[in-house]
């Protein structure tokens, strides 16, 4: 069986910071991310070189307060969940959120790590629709989502 | 017959010209907001309410215009029913044109000027002040939730236009453009009072800004 590997960012997301939170745009997928203080934190530390428990000790200096390793192995797998790390040879271990939560108790100090999705929308999509009568080309310019045969948008 | 092109893709086909000038408009519209190079596009309505932008993102539908009619009637300044055009620095500018408000379930709209509600169309860009993503819900009463910056952010970027050809620009402005912004998030009711409270609480945040 292969060894673990070491969690690692994929490098070619465009990133920004919102205060303590990173919005992530992933280019091949276009896919939007939105990872919280505690998600955005350990993304930044995955580096390939740095193990679960080395990132969990620099996030408790960072942090001023203890991290435990199995809050960063949540935050690897909501970051893998979301393909925001590069995808490891041999598949990662499951840790439940449930099990993290009981480990840490309700009132931890470090927020549970989360990666809030968003697919971007297509200029087509984004922009306004055609409406009812409306003479059309696809389905995707109309309001209603169908363009008739007789090329006008309809209910 | 009269039969508009977009190279060689048929974009639509009608006897009546009219309807094929509207579906020329749209088309101009999305080429515009997808293709400025120095702006970007959000698919929003935005009102100007004492020296600040109130953004309302949202797709066809999702009852944006009428938002942004009712704060027209209480005061606000006429920006937009259809995009937030935001620079480099974070500031939205108008896209005024008549507000398409549709009369009945049919998807049909009539076309009315912002003085019409008595409101002026706003000239000067304007920082953001508030950003409300809400959804009409028959019966709802309007008691929104805060929403982080970074979620949105993320909001925004899904009503982009460019945001798959130009992400990095548009991550750009949209970090400008959310600076000390006030994001509100829930179902509202009946526009006209979801209007009211939206401008009472961007009148108290502008206030509390400048204690």
């Amino acid at each position: 069986m292969k060894e673990q590997q070491n969690p690692k960012a994929r490098v070619d997301c465009l990133s920004r910071e919102f205060g303590d939170e990173t919005l992530v745009y992933d280019k091949q997928r276009n896919v939007g991310h939105c990872l919280n203080s505690t998600a955005a934190a350990a993304w930044k530390l995955c580096d390939g070189n740095r193990s679960t428990s080395e990132v969990a000790g620099i996030l408790t200096q960072q942090l001023s307060a203890p991290v435990d390793e199995s809050l960063v192995r949540l935050a690897v797998e909501e970051l893998a969940k979301a393909r925001l790390l590069v995808e490891p040879e041999a598949p990662r271990r499951r840790t439940s959120r449930r099990d993290v939560i009981r480990t840490l108790g309700i009132a931890g100090a470090i927020a549970l790590p989360l990666v809030t999705s968003l697919v971007a929308p297509t200029p087509a999509r984004a922009a306004s629709c055609l409406k009812n009568g409306q003479p059309c080309g696809s389905n995707a310019q109309c309001c209603s989502g169908k363009c008739g045969t007789g090329g006008h948008c309809g209910a | 017959m009269n039969i508009l092109y977009e190279d060689n893709v048929r974009i639509a086909r009608d006897t009546d010209l009219d309807q094929v000038l509207a579906a020329l408009e749209t088309d101009l519209h999305r080429y515009t907001a997808e293709a400025a190079p120095s702006m970007t596009f959000l698919h929003a309505g935005v009102v100007g309410w004492q020296g600040r932008a109130i953004l309302i993102p949202g797709r066809s539908l999702s009852g944006k215009t009428t938002l942004v009619r009712e704060m027209l009637r209480l005061g606000a300044t006429f920006y937009s029913d259809e995009f937030a055009v935001v620079d480099d620095f974070g500031m939205v500018h108008p896209f005024s044109r008549p507000l398409g408000i549709r009369e009945d379930s049919t998807f049909a709209q009539t076309k009315y000027s912002a003085e019409t509600f008595g409101a002026a169309s706003g000239e000067k860009p304007l920082p953001l002040g508030t950003v409300v993503l809400c959804k009409y819900k028959a019966g709802a009463r309007w008691n929104p939730a805060s929403l982080s910056p970074g979620l949105g952010a993320l909001e925004l970027m899904g009503n982009s236009i460019a945001v798959r050809t130009e992400p990095q620009h548009t991550l750009r402005r949209i970090q400008e453009l959310v600076k000390g912004v006030v994001f509100l998030k829930g179902a509202r009711g009946e526009a006209c009072e979801s209007a009211a409270s939206i401008l009472n609480i961007a009148t108290t945040d502008i206030g509390r800004e400048t204690e």
